[in-house]
């Protein structure tokens, strides 16, 4: 009798944990939507400036229908990713250069010294220019923000590999053209990982900022044409699916971290 | 007698160079060449430690006690001097380092650290893993083999760190204060592992460490550095019996007694400057 009484008190702390687990993992996005979408329906706010979420859901099925939205959206997925690449690896691999070699450091560092603090689309008309209308330079663009990113990341998480990792190795007779593999490479990953989700931001950004500016395709096209003709739900639809996207990505680097860095994730919990 | 002090080294010990294997320091110097001036840390080390011989040195902070060993351990290259080396060592590594307790690689499980060296001299998998895997278990760390370093406590890595220096089976293990930044119960148990390890295998051991009790626990003899540039101001002899019993044994006060009141000058002395 007792213990049937004691199991359902389990099971129903196990039902409350996961309902827990639940609030507390959606319930200030499922909150905030919800509130909007009283207010939008009862006119607390104007609904044509902020239509109510159901609204634009109904707005981006509409346009998947009728303004392929799903070819913009993958246009404004392909520039971001080819920009995040084009960005990313060139700006890990010199900023571990210059991380490891220091005549490599001392003779670059200047150059970016100069280079990364310039507003990153104050550069857009010069690149454009150099490389002409095309989406080359869109990807150039959406690029340097990750590139520089990566660079600096990379070079800090170098240089502030412990020492004694590299002893140890060493003692225990490690090559030394091999201690870049067994010791630098891992003890920089959690850095470059961390960097990765900073650059994941920057190359979203970069890619609706040039698809503001001269595109005629893609999430950001759609989001400041709509706007530009006071289209607000088809506006806000565009920004509701690059959200998505860049949630999704978001998630995905979530994921790369456990299968790269397991020990890193061990820690944390 | 139980103890015996020789200030440094004479004729004696060179006698006992030619006859025994062991580890032969001469006129050993080293200055880094740092700014403002260059520092001077070791000055003229001559020492023999002899093969299956557990040495504790002590001395003060800043005193080159690292340095030494990370010469020995061929991190550094002395300045002066010359170390020989005559313990025989087919099939196995000449020596091992002990590091301190961050010394454990945290993107390795538990496992592949205490693994880490026959891996760097390409003992297969298989070997190394069952080598390593019995050395963990005689260490408390069985089940833990395939936890990462961060989910261990500091007790517990610090066995992880020893573990990967045994199985490497090594002719000399050299420890840098391999204890220091563990809590005084949990230093007690693992120096008891230590010992027990060490007697079972019988290793040359050169052992550094700032704490008095722990040098006469554990080491066969005890030498004294002075403040730098560090010399080996004296040598004592602990000849006290069954070490895991030690810490009970009167004679263990009054060894400690007289190896703090030789440290002690040069801990004053390098306060001093």
């Amino acid at each position: 009798m007792a213990g049937a009484r004691n199991g359902d008190r389990s099971r129903n702390g196990a039902m409350w944990a996961s309902i827990k687990w639940f609030l507390m993992r959606f319930g200030s996005p499922i909150v905030l939507f919800g509130l909007w979408e009283v207010a939008a329906r009862n006119n607390f706010i104007d609904a044509r400036v902020l239509p109510a979420p159901t609204k634009v859901a109904a707005t981006i099925w509409d346009m998947i229908k009728n303004d392929d939205l799903l070819r913009h959206t993958g246009i404004t997925t392909l520039r971001f990713l080819v920009g995040m690449i084009v960005g990313t690896i060139p700006g890990v691999l010199l900023g571990l250069t210059m991380g490891l070699f220091r005549p490599v450091r001392i003779i670059l560092n200047p150059l970016v010294a100069i280079l990364y603090p310039i507003p990153r689309i104050a550069l857009f008309p010069l690149v454009l220019i150099l490389v002409g209308l095309n989406e080359t330079s869109n990807m150039l663009m959406i690029a340097i923000g990750p590139f520089f990113t990566m660079l600096i990341t990379a070079m800090a998480a170098v240089m502030n590999v412990e020492p004694i990792y590299r002893d140890v190795a060493r003692n225990f007779g490690v090559k030394p053209r091999h201690l870049y593999f067994t010791v630098t490479l891992p003890a920089v990953l959690p850095s470059l990982m961390a960097g990765g989700l900073v650059s994941l931001g920057l190359a979203l950004l970069g890619t609706v900022a040039v698809e503001f500016l001269v595109s005629t395709e893609g999430l950001g096209y759609i989001i400041w044409n709509s706007w530009q003709v006071l289209s607000l739900s088809r506006s806000m639809a565009g920004l509701v699916v690059g959200a998505l996207l860049g949630a999704a990505c978001y998630l995905l680097m979530d994921w790369l971290e456990r299968w790269f860095i397991p020990w890193q994730k061990s820690a944390k919990r | 007698m139980f103890l015996r002090e020789d200030g440094g080294l004479e004729g004696r010990h060179d006698v006992r160079t030619q006859a025994r294997a062991g580890i032969a320091i001469r006129g050993l110097a080293k200055t880094f060449d740092v700014r403002p001036a260059p520092v001077k840390a070791l000055d003229t080390i001559d020492m023999f430690v002899a093969e299956g011989e557990f040495l504790c040195i002590v001395g003060p902070s800043g005193c080159g006690k690292t340095t030494l060993l990370r010469i020995l351990a061929g991190l550094e290259t002395p300045s002066v001097g010359a170390i020989d080396i005559s313990i025989k060592h087919e099939g196995r590594p000449l020596q091992s380092m002990v590091f301190q307790e961050q010394g454990v690689f945290p993107w390795l499980t538990t496992l592949d650290n205490a693994a880490f060296g026959m891996q760097a001299r390409g003992v297969a998998k298989a070997e190394r893993h069952a080598v390593a895997r019995a050395m963990l278990a005689k260490l408390g760390l069985a089940g833990f083999e395939r936890t990462y370093p961060r989910q261990l406590s500091g007790g517990m890595r610090q066995r992880v760190n020893l573990a990967r220096a045994f199985a490497n089976d090594p002719a000399i293990l050299l420890m840098d204060e391999p204890l220091g930044a563990l809590d005084e119960q949990t230093k007690m148990l693992v120096q008891d592992d230590l010992l027990k390890l060490w007697e079972e295998t019988r290793k040359t051991v050169i052992f550094i460490t700032h704490s008095l009790d722990e040098a006469v626990v554990l080491g066969d003899r005890v030498a004294v550095m002075s403040h730098r540039p560090g010399r080996i101001k004296a040598l004592f002899d602990v000849r006290l019996p069954n070490a895991l019993e030690l810490r009970n044994n009167p004679d263990f006060i009054e060894v400690r007694r007289l190896v703090w009141e030789s440290l002690r000058e040069e801990v004053l002395a390098a306060r001093g400057e």
